[in-house]
């Protein structure tokens, strides 16, 4: 079932890649949709890239046009290729001068992580920019084809989107079965937060049959206390760290020997940047986490 | 006395050649005078035009408005720690402003929000102030305190209901800084008409600033002057908060460094106020953009940095 309809979406991506090829041989515009459902259309395909966040840059990368990528901002430390580009600031404060010194045809910016009006002045200058922040699996192949439409790599970028198409589900169908267990995601310390199921991050943990405790919370990331934490008793505690190696965040917890999670030993450390940042690392970082959770219900 | 204003101008001329000529990229000068005949790169042309001189202009015009306003503060509320955001007006602005933000506005009605909010801010103060009696300069003062804790209290409690995905914006707006002014015209007029405006009652002010028996005994009308200060103080601070957020240090600090140099006579100390603080938060901003580029700083950062030497400097000497 889940293979005949991938192959129905290959068939389409295909079709999608060549016409693409007919737009270009007709020199006709490429257009795209960003995620605030701007429009798109340049004349050639973008050659002077530059990305305004980490999670721009990744995605850039993914959809085969990481050479063409002139300058990024702070923290795009992936793939290594990105820690060799010029910086231009970061994603909060980014340097005009700079930027428009490159004289860029392509600026991808964050939805909701640039300043506003920085970016209104970009449109003010006719600098032609492609908002994006993927919220879903298939926001992330959606944004990586768009990206590739419009620099004209369509061939690499659509290959890379159907590679995370068919992760997902390969994924989707291996967890499918397994045993749900009541989790709880520590997004940050202090404050205590966590997410909800809408939360990308809440996608991956009901991929890998992980109950979010606080799934039905109404915010994207809800303020908690340490009191509902221990009253929901999850049997697994995780959190993101550097490189998914353990730290003190969770240390606070071990306070408590009757939380189900400690008695079991159950608080997990998973690699922060591949979960957090809506990019093709989701697979290594849903990987990671279904094992976590396999663990955890040995353990159990 | 006019030599002194005179000096100040030429700084602040200065101050705004050297925030055109200096900037992550660099403009060569023979490049800087062509653009400035009209010829030039269209590179060349867009940084300068539309990039550093709206953005000198949108500083030099806050700058100017936060330190006449702090001058007047200080002299209405008769207290040396009054700075234009006391009363809680750049509370009430921000207020307006993130409520704009939650509703998914645009930058435009965001400023005018903010500007409304700053507005309530004002005629609440001055409402409860009034309230059934008196109207002190200390009951005024206390009631913009308590006020723009109000105002703080509410800020707080509408970052933590915000979603997350609008918080960023809130926190850009709510940090203040001129990269995100969006033109820089509201302020620099603002500033030349009121100044032009507050020159004729200067001589009253230095009366009042004596305390409010002797103005009245001198043939002041206290009241209606004070009311004056008040809206215009208000009006002043609520364009500069619109503009570039709450920039902090400039109202407090600029008034008392000039005061220290040229006297207490208003009718110096407001045209020089307008005049320091605009070349202070060029300066500021000049520096902000270029010391660690292409890393840009919050320019409260520089202000204070430059400004508590310079302030503990003339206060040291001026015993």
């Amino acid at each position: 079932m889940v293979s005949r309809r991938l192959n129905s979406r290959l068939a389409l991506g295909l079709l999608i890649a060549t016409l693409a090829q007919l737009i270009l041989a007709g020199e006709m515009q490429r257009c795209a949709v960003d995620d605030t459902r701007k429009e798109l259309c340049l004349s050639a395909p973008a050659q002077r890239i530059i990305t305004l966040s980490p999670g721009a840059t990744e995605l850039m990368f993914a959809a085969g046009a990481g050479d063409r990528v002139m300058a990024v901002v702070n923290y795009s430390d992936y793939p290594p290729a990105a820690l060799e580009l010029p910086l231009i600031g970061s994603h909060t404060r980014v340097d005009m001068e700079a930027l428009m010194a490159l004289g860029p045809d392509l600026v991808v910016t964050w939805v909701t992580g640039n300043p506003p009006a920085q970016v209104e002045l970009l449109d003010e200058l006719g600098v032609p920019t492609f908002a994006i922040e993927p919220r879903t699996f298939a926001g992330v192949s959606s944004v990586i084809e768009r990206l590739a439409v419009l620099a004209g790599t369509e061939q690499e970028g659509f290959a890379e989107a159907e590679r995370f198409r068919i992760g997902i589900a390969s994924l989707t169908e291996q967890y499918l079965s397994v045993e749900p267990i009541p989790v709880f995601y520590q997004v940050w310390e202090k404050p205590l937060m966590t997410v909800n199921n809408e939360h990308l991050i809440g996608k991956v943990l009901k991929l890998c049959g992980g109950v979010n405790v606080f799934g039905d919370m109404q915010r994207l990331i809800p303020r908690i206390s340490a009191e509902v934490v221990l009253q929901a008793d999850p049997d697994a505690i995780l959190t993101g760290s550097v490189d998914g190696v353990s730290d003190d965040q969770l240390d606070e917890w071990k306070k408590y020997a009757g939380l189900t999670a400690v008695e079991k030993n159950n608080l997990f450390f998973v690699p922060a940047s591949p979960i957090s940042r809506p990019t093709p690392r989701l697979l290594d970082a849903i990987q990671t986490v279904c094992e976590k959770l396999e663990n955890a219900r040995e353990r159990l | 006395m006019t030599r002194s204003l005179l000096g100040l101008g030429m700084l602040a001329l200065a101050s705004m050649a050297f925030a055109l000529a200096l900037g992550s990229v660099t403009v060569s000068p023979a490049d800087l005078w062509q653009v400035i005949q009209g010829e030039g790169s269209t590179l060349h042309r867009t940084l300068l035009l539309d990039l550093r001189l709206p953005r000198t202009l949108a500083a030099f015009g806050t700058g100017g408005l936060l330190a006449v306003a702090g001058a007047l503060m200080q002299v209405l509320l008769r207290n040396p720690l009054a700075d234009p955001y006391v009363l809680g007006l750049s509370g009430g602005a921000a207020v307006g402003a993130l409520l704009a933000m939650l509703g998914g506005m645009g930058t435009l009605i965001i400023s005018g929000s903010a500007f409304a909010g700053a507005m309530l801010a004002t005629v609440l103060v001055f409402g409860l102030a009034h309230g059934t009696g008196s109207w002190t300069p200390s009951r005024l003062l206390l009631t913009g305190v308590v006020v723009a804790a109000g105002w703080g209290a509410v800020i707080t409690l509408m970052l933590a209901i915000t979603p997350s995905y609008k918080l960023p914006g809130m926190l850009y707006w709510l940090m203040g800084d001129v990269s995100y002014a969006r033109s820089p015209w509201p302020a620099v007029v603002v500033l030349a008409v009121s100044v032009v405006v507050i020159m004729p009652l200067a001589r009253n002010l230095n009366v009042l600033a004596r305390g409010p028996m002797q103005a009245a005994a001198l043939g002041v009308s206290v009241r209606p002057l004070e009311w004056t200060i008040y809206v215009l103080a208000s009006l002043l601070t609520a364009t500069a908060v619109t503009t570039a957020g709450s920039i902090g240090f400039v109202g407090l600090i600029v008034p008392h460094m000039l005061r220290l140099v040229l006297g207490n006579d208003q009718r110096i100390i407001l045209p020089a106020s307008a005049l320091a603080g605009g070349t202070l938060l060029v300066l500021a901003d000049t520096l902000a953009r270029t010391v660690i580029a292409p890393e840009q700083l919050p320019v409260g950062v520089i202000t204070a940095l430059l400004g508590v030497p310079t302030f503990l400097y003339l206060l040291h000497r001026s015993r």
